[in-house]
């Protein structure tokens, strides 16, 4: 009875029903099946295309890291620390200031190491007192030579007091010598650094004023020895 | 020959079978659509599991090169801080410092004439000198050197003489305080 019901029932609104079946099945379709799986679809295309590209990119990465003659690098790097170290170097920077006072043709009257931290730009820096005696001369290219060695240093202040008679200058030069921590961190998927010719040309600069200093450091030292050669005298 | 068509159904007959032609036609409309959203779901479904299997690949790929890239970040590292030093040192080498240059600035004015028994140049870049000249006309030329934009370069900003004495012997002393 209750069947007979029904089927008349659809038979007789048979014409709105089943649209409205139809409708609600394909809304039921959309909205569970085919809108999420769409979207879902292009969300993961998005992921996958951002994935292939930094796979892409770490691939290039790692073709030009294989690249690079690890022995060279490092020697490049070693010349960099060199000219400017992490931190405070006062061992070296005694050697060198020593180095470069002979090699401008003056003598060391006495050298002061400052304990005072400051600031040049982003780098630190800490002063050296330096009292020297030399001709008059010569005293430019001693500047020269100080702000040019394979050590980045920077005069501060100068004192010179000219002994007329003999042309021979008695100074006082305040140097800073800077230094700047390393960088603590970097990305692993972040772009190699790029040289261009200038950093080239810097580093075959830090590199030829190394070697001349470091032979004319070997020379200042035999020529400048300390104490007697027979302490027995 | 001219065709007659006579109609002999009765007229409800004709409206049920209208009716039925009507839902026919609605019932083949909707099986179509519902076969349609049945396509497109399958279609998605498909290409969900296809890009997941695409999606692991890359993703595989990108591991073995996270590898590789780990196994070469001594290297990677090493490039970091070249790059670093390069880029700090530039900012110094081969400038020279406001007081080199002042002392060279100081040096290339002077005239031969005039002795210079001190110059004390500052932090600042600021200069004393202390000089001895012996007439008036190299005193004369040795301010004019100083305080001409010409000569100084326009990098002295100001000269003052704090002292200027003449001795018996006919020189000059004279303090000169020179801002940059």
């Amino acid at each position: 009875m209750k069947k007979k019901t029904i089927i008349q029932f659809y038979n007789h609104y048979k014409l709105y029903i089943f649209p409205t079946a139809v409708v609600l099945s394909s809304l039921f379709l959309i909205i569970f099946a085919i809108y999420p799986q769409t979207a879902k679809l292009i969300e993961n295309q998005k992921v996958a295309g951002e994935m292939q590209k930094k796979s892409n990119f770490l691939a290039s990465n790692v073709i030009a890291l294989e690249d690079v003659n690890s022995e060279d690098l490092s020697e490049k790097v070693g010349i960099t620390l060199s000219a400017f170290p992490a931190e405070k170097d006062y061992g070296r920077i005694l050697g060198l200031l020593q180095g470069l006072v002979v090699q401008s043709g003056f003598t060391i009257s006495s050298v002061t190491l400052g304990n005072v931290s400051g600031k040049v730009g982003n780098a630190s820096s800490y002063e050296v007192k330096l009292e020297v005696k030399g001709p008059k001369i010569l005293f430019q290219g001693f500047i020269n030579n100080l702000e040019s060695s394979p050590r980045i240093i920077r005069v501060r202040s100068l004192d010179i007091v000219f002994v007329q008679a003999s042309e021979i200058l008695d100074t006082s030069v305040i140097i800073e010598v800077l230094y700047s921590p390393l960088p603590q961190t970097f990305k692993g998927d972040s772009p190699l650094p790029l040289f261009g010719q200038a950093e080239e040309e810097l580093l075959i600069s830090l590199s030829n004023l190394s070697k001349i200093n470091l032979t004319a450091s070997s020379s200042a030292a035999v020529y400048s020895q300390r104490g007697k050669v027979n302490p027995f005298e | 020959m001219a065709r007659i068509s006579i109609n002999l159904l009765p007229p409800e007959i004709m409206v049920q079978e209208i009716k039925k032609a009507k839902f026919y036609r609605i019932q083949f409309i909707g099986i179509v659509i519902v076969l349609i959203m049945i396509f497109l779901s399958s279609l998605t479904l498909a290409l969900r599991i296809l890009q997941n299997q695409s999606i692991a690949a890359v993703q595989a790929t990108l591991a073995q090169e996270e590898q590789k890239i780990s196994k070469l970040k001594g290297t990677q590292a090493s490039l970091y801080l070249l790059k670093n030093r390069l880029s700090e040192i530039d900012q110094y080498f081969g400038k020279s410092s406001q007081q080199a240059s002042m002392y060279k600035l100081i040096d290339k004015l002077i005239p031969t004439s005039v002795l210079i028994n001190a110059i004390t140049i500052d932090k600042s870049g600021g200069a004393v000198l202390l000089a001895t000249a012996p007439d008036s006309l190299s005193l004369d030329r040795l301010l004019n050197n100083l305080i001409t934009k010409e000569t100084n370069e326009d990098r002295i900003s100001q000269v003052s003489v704090e002292t200027l004495s003449r001795s018996r012997d006919g020189f000059y002393r004279v303090s000169l305080k020179i801002k940059p």
